[in-house]
């Protein structure tokens, strides 16, 4: 197992530089993990994805875990954001502003990812019966619950303004079977950051598109860090999308083997 | 509240949840549809019931009891008796002009009580009619057209006296009120009402005889009785005492029991068949004193010889009906109603100690008591059909649950999805129990709406089934009413519609509780 670099450093990103530590000023680490371990269970055959994975995520960072298919970079994504859980036995620990994910209830899991945690993914997923407009609203009610009531006219604003940020002010109540790939990932986008998260988890979200459009989403997203403060982990196998990060985790077959900023 | 705006969309955007809503649909409608009609014959049958034996029955069938005047006066000055009237049952034969002999049940009434008592008025077939049935269309009801109105006035004053008038001689006699289906000469028309047919008889030589079916005209029956003694039953050998009397009119109850095989005589020639009026015997008294008449009173004129004594034996009846004040259609009303005729009767048999049957040997029944058999019956046969159909209606909670089960699996990334955004797994259990109870709900509203559509034009459907199709289910000649009942209980509606939405709710709960269980991760990654 081999530890990534932890040191602080300047990043130039999308034209735009962000101080996020500094020897005088040590970044708050938001997000880490220590020796992650996981084994999927295909039929009677185990299967191990990671080896004891180590990881950190400052605040406002923006991380790319490159790595090939299989590498387990989309498994390293999901434990981070509570989507999954590391074997019980010697899986590591994953901590979140000090709190040990493992140790939290479901409860308090699933407020993580409706509160701190958005998700892109590559194939958008994105709820073929709902419009733009509501399956970016949809995750406000997750997170709001019954108290979207109360929230409602605030949330529907926001949400408005959101898509507009993003270029779907004119598509709102479009179904997502009528968008291109590249607007449904930006509805996608949209989705991830109604909550107004503090981390951005996106798993290939240019996997999908041709270079152009893949090229704006990754402007997009880079654009909402800087506006959000957001700390944002990308995974992806393309280094041309991995060069546009802070640092680079490269991973391959469950181990980190090495770990630069750019 | 991301359950509600899903189950919206849900519901509109596919077609299995529709199947599954129309599947609930027809499982209530169908259910609903039986179980009111059904229900609407069993309280067609009770309200027949009660059309003719009133709301309790006082009754001592062995022997009859005396003094009957008496009670039915200390009846009708309570405040929950409207009327009393005393009545005589009993089996006999009655021989038809074509030679067939039919057991009856005798019952000698005296009409205008027992009118007050019972629904007889309305029960005599033969008179006016204002209107046609309404499947009579083409106008073509004997009592319409064929018969004079002044005939069928006549023939209903006669049936509700029993008492025929010999238009020639003007003499009064007792007559015979029969069950419209006693003789076997009337026919019942699919539009409800009765012809009088044509009958031939063969003479002993071998000629045809028309036999004039209908009775109301001319017809005289003969009618045979074995009578009873005040020890309550026939002597070992059993005599028939016969008589023949005019028919006076027809009777048609809606108890198919009832108007096949009852007949009402003029209480008066009943008592005096069976041997149950006022009678005077000798009785020899050996060691008590010589009873001698009292000179003053003319009616006690006697030819005693010494050491005997004239008695008179007061008539009898087997029964006295009695119809309660207000509404008595419910079982506990009518029970009520027996308690205080209990308690009456319990004041007259003291009064007439020794002369009476005593309180605690009579019987007092209420309608409900005395037609239980065939109410039970219809009950049970109704509970049965409801029992079947539900079991029928089980196949729509399975339907549900594989139609939901498919949905689980087709929706399998929204639900990963909606896991990466922060729902609970039992939030997303949550989201597939309201998409059920929203199947529920629009299924069973939509079924109850169907069932009341139905039921309420079910004859209009029935006739138009019968004129295009050629199919008669609800034939009056088998079910007895000539109409099929066609009101939705609001009770038994809100039953079923309830059962449908708990139902629905079952049946989505085993592919709620999998989805509930679906790791977010695998969900994404399902292919």
């Amino acid at each position: 197992m081999t530890a990534p670099a932890q040191e602080p450093h300047t990043t130039p990103s999308t034209g735009t530089h962000q101080q996020v530590g500094g020897a005088a000023h040590a970044p708050e680490t938001v997000l880490s993990a220590s020796g992650l371990r996981k084994t999927y269970l295909l039929g009677r055959v185990k299967v191990p994805v990671l080896h004891g994975v180590d990881f950190s995520l400052s605040r406002g960072e923006f991380v790319a875990v490159l790595g090939s298919s299989g590498s387990g970079k989309s498994t390293l994504l999901h434990l981070l954001g509570g989507l999954d859980s590391p074997d019980t036995h010697n899986g590591g620990t994953i901590s979140y502003r000090g709190k040990n994910l493992r140790s939290l209830s479901s409860h308090a899991l699933d407020r993580y990812r409706a509160r701190e945690a958005g998700f892109v993914f590559q194939f958008y997923h994105l709820l073929p019966e709902l419009t733009v407009l509501q399956n970016v609203a949809v995750a406000a009610m997750v997170r709001w619950g019954l108290g979207y009531y109360r929230e409602k006219s605030r949330v529907r604003s926001q949400t408005r303004a959101l898509l507009e940020e993003v270029g779907l002010g004119h598509r709102l109540e479009h179904l997502p079977s009528e968008l291109s790939g590249g607007e449904r990932q930006r509805v996608a986008i949209a989705r991830s950051l109604i909550n107004n998260p503090s981390l951005l988890l996106a798993d290939e979200p240019t996997g999908n598109l041709d270079r152009a459009t893949g090229d704006t989403i990754l402007d997009m997203l880079c654009r909402l860090r800087a506006a959000r403060a957001l700390s944002m982990v990308v995974v992806t196998h393309d280094p041309h999308t991995a060069a546009r990060a802070d640092r680079v985790v490269r991973l391959v077959d469950g181990r980190v083997t090495d770990a630069q900023p750019l | 509240m991301y359950q509600i705006l899903l189950t919206r969309r849900y519901l509109v955007s596919k077609i299995m949840p529709m199947l599954a809503a129309a599947a609930v649909l027809l499982c209530t409608a169908m259910v609903l549809i039986v179980w009111s009609v059904m229900g609407g014959f069993l309280t067609m049958l009770i309200n027949s019931g009660r059309t003719v034996v009133g709301d309790v029955i006082i009754a001592w069938p062995n022997a009859g009891f005396a003094h009957y005047d008496d009670l039915i006066n200390r009846l009708e000055q309570d405040p929950q008796i409207k009327a009393a009237t005393p009545i005589i049952e009993t089996y006999g034969i009655i021989s038809l002009p074509d030679g067939r002999k039919e057991t009856i049940i005798l019952r000698g009434i005296d009409g205008e009580s027992y009118a007050r008592v019972t629904a007889f008025e309305d029960t005599i077939y033969w008179k006016p009619l204002d209107a046609p049935l309404e499947k009579d269309t083409a106008r073509l009801d004997p009592r319409l057209d064929l018969l004079s109105g002044a005939s069928l006035q006549r023939m209903r004053s006669e049936g509700l006296t029993l008492t025929k008038i010999d238009p020639k001689t003007g003499a009064e006699s007792a007559a015979l009120v029969m069950g419209i289906e006693v003789s076997g000469f009337n026919r019942r028309r699919p539009e409800g009402y009765y012809i009088p047919i044509q009958r031939e008889r063969t003479t002993p030589d071998g000629e045809v005889d028309w036999i004039d079916t209908f009775l109301p005209r001319d017809g005289r029956l003969l009618v045979s009785v074995a009578p009873l003694n005040t020890e309550g039953a026939g002597a070992d050998v059993v005599s028939l005492a016969s008589r023949y009397f005019p028919v006076a009119n027809e009777f048609q109850s809606g108890l198919f029991e009832l108007d096949q095989r009852m007949v009402l005589l003029r209480l008066d020639a009943c008592q005096e068949m069976l041997k149950l009026g006022e009678a005077r015997r000798i009785v020899r008294d050996a060691q008590g004193p010589v009873v001698l008449p009292d000179p003053t009173d003319p009616s006690e004129e006697s030819f005693d010889e010494p050491g005997t004594r004239t008695v008179v034996d007061p008539a009898r009846v087997t029964h006295v009906f009695v119809r309660g004040q207000g509404d008595m259609s419910r079982g506990d009303a009518a029970i009520a109603l027996a308690d205080r005729c209990r308690a009456i009767y319990r004041q007259f048999a003291a009064d007439h100690g020794g002369q009476v049957p005593r309180a605690g040997d009579i019987v007092i029944l209420t309608w409900e008591d005395r037609n239980r058999t065939m109410i039970n019956a219809v009950r049970q046969e109704t509970a049965l059909l409801l029992f079947l159909f539900m079991i029928i209606s089980l196949v729509a909670v399975f339907l549900i649950l594989a139609i939901f089960w498919s949905m689980v699996a087709e929706k399998t990334k929204d639900i990963g999805v909606l896991r990466a955004v922060g729902a609970s797994a039992p939030g997303v259990a949550g989201l597939w129990i309201a998409y059920g109870l929203a199947i529920g709900l629009v299924g069973g509203a939509l079924g109850v709406g169907l069932a009341y559509l139905v039921v309420n034009n079910i004859n209009p459907i029935h006739d138009w089934l019968g004129r295009t199709l050629n199919i008669v289910i609800w034939d009056p000649a088998v079910y007895y009413f000539p109409r099929i009942p066609s009101e939705v209980d609001p009770a038994k509606a809100i039953i079923v519609f309830v059962g449908a939405v708990i139902s629905s709710v079952l049946g989505a709960f085993v592919p709620a509780v999998r989805a509930a269980c679906m790791a977010p991760v695998r969900a994404l990654r399902f292919e």
